[in-house]
């Protein structure tokens, strides 16, 4: 690879300074430039640059924190490779984003596996937890409540169609945008406000039905016990 | 896909699910605003859909996003794209003279099929050339004893002609 040119150096410093967002495009379409010229450092910018959105994204869709970072590897050493083909009248995120989502679901088909398994079900106590943060203001704050909310979530999660977990995932939970999950995905804005909207449903379908059984199961305990 | 899902069929009225998920997001204003509204006060499976919706944000609030990548990430991936450039450069290098040999027969076997190609269309010519002639400018009647029948080919009419010939020769 070539040597560093003093002018990317001047860009890479020029970063932290605050600019407007057309100016941030224009920097950013000039470090690809760079970047398909083989200049290493610039490169490097666009990982630093992308690097926190890529992670959320793999993380999201694969959510097994030991394979995101080497999945992320990957992304990056793609996009790399294939830096010489991409068209500067495109958003270098999107492209990034869409390499990233197929790295995943490669992964997940070379590994078969799914995202994440919970075979055994929750117990009473488990579900009155999760009627708590359901039915809670806000969200829990300790690191142990969030780390239970997790496993509790990802149950939840478990239990719906790939596709829905995966926008309400990377919607809610990882803050994409709608709009960022119609380019990526390739979907038009509405479908993905459609399939979002149904997604929750599903989601919360799965909750009432647990506790619905929860409360049948007590309700035939206590009947058990009056006699 | 398992049974809880194969059961579940919104609420919501399908043409308002789009401005039931904006609605939800806070991103509508004027008219479409108020119009979902009045549609939410009048439609109780939009309005226990919207209610479960919203559940869903705090159930999913609840839970923090993936890990952030370590802070000297990108350097590690630099790293990492120079060695893997590296390791492509040295298996390239490995297999470069096969790759030129192959070039180099891949041309040899080219070359060699196309002076074939080029002999048997000469030599097909310098054995035809009275044949020919001789069908271009006969007419089919003067050939065959029963002008009804003409050749479709030139195949066809040698063919003929060879059968005519020998019928001929036995006649004598």
């Amino acid at each position: 690879m070539p040597n560093v040119p003093k002018g990317v150096a001047a860009s890479a410093s020029a970063i932290s300074a605050p600019l407007s967002r057309r100016a941030k495009g224009e920097e950013e379409r000039e470090l690809v430039r760079m970047a398909q010229n083989g200049t290493e450092a610039a490169f490097e910018e666009l990982v630093r640059r992308h690097q926190q959105r890529v992670f959320a994204l793999v993380g999201g869709i694969l959510r097994r924190r030991e394979d995101v970072e080497d999945v992320v590897q990957q992304v990056f050493l793609k996009a790399f490779v294939s830096i010489k083909r991409f068209d500067l009248r495109a958003a270098f995120s999107t492209w990034l984003y869409k390499i990233s989502v197929n790295e995943c679901w490669d992964y997940l088909r070379k590994k078969k596996v799914r995202p994440l398994v919970y075979e055994a079900d929750l117990s009473e106590e488990q579900v009155s937890r999760l009627d708590g943060i359901v039915t809670a203001d806000r969200p829990p704050v300790a690191a142990d409540d969030r780390a239970e909310a997790r496993q509790l979530v990802d149950w939840m999660l478990e239990k719906i169609p790939e596709q829905d977990r995966e926008l309400l995932v990377l919607k809610e939970i990882e803050g994409f945008s709608v709009q960022e999950l119609a380019d990526i995905l390739g979907l038009n804005v509405n479908t993905v406000k459609v399939r979002l909207f149904r997604a929750r449903g599903r989601l919360m379908d799965v909750y009432r039905r647990r506790m619905s059984r929860g409360s049948l199961r007590n309700a035939s305990a206590a009947g058990e016990g009056k006699e | 896909m398992n049974e809880m899902e194969k059961e579940f069929r919104s609420t919501a009225c399908p043409e308002f699910e789009v401005f039931l998920e904006d609605h939800l997001a806070g991103n509508l204003a004027g008219e479409d605003a108020a119009k979902v509204s009045a549609h939410i006060q009048s439609c109780a499976g939009c309005r226990s859909a919207l209610v479960d919706a919203a559940a869903s944000v705090r159930l999913l609030s609840a839970v923090e996003p993936a890990a952030a990548p370590d802070p000297g990430f990108a350097r590690v991936m630099t790293a990492r794209i120079r060695a893997e450039m590296d390791r492509l450069a040295a298996e390239k290098s490995i297999w470069q003279p096969f790759v030129f040999l192959g070039w180099r027969f891949a041309a040899t076997a080219t070359l060699a099929l196309a002076l074939l190609l080029t002999y048997n269309a000469t030599l097909e010519y310098r054995l035809q050339p009275g044949l020919a002639s001789a069908v271009r400018q006969a007419e089919p009647r003067d050939m065959f004893s029963d002008p009804g029948t003409t050749p479709e080919s030139r195949d066809q009419a040698l063919m003929m002609m060879v059968v005519e010939s020998s019928h001929g020769t036995h006649q004598d």
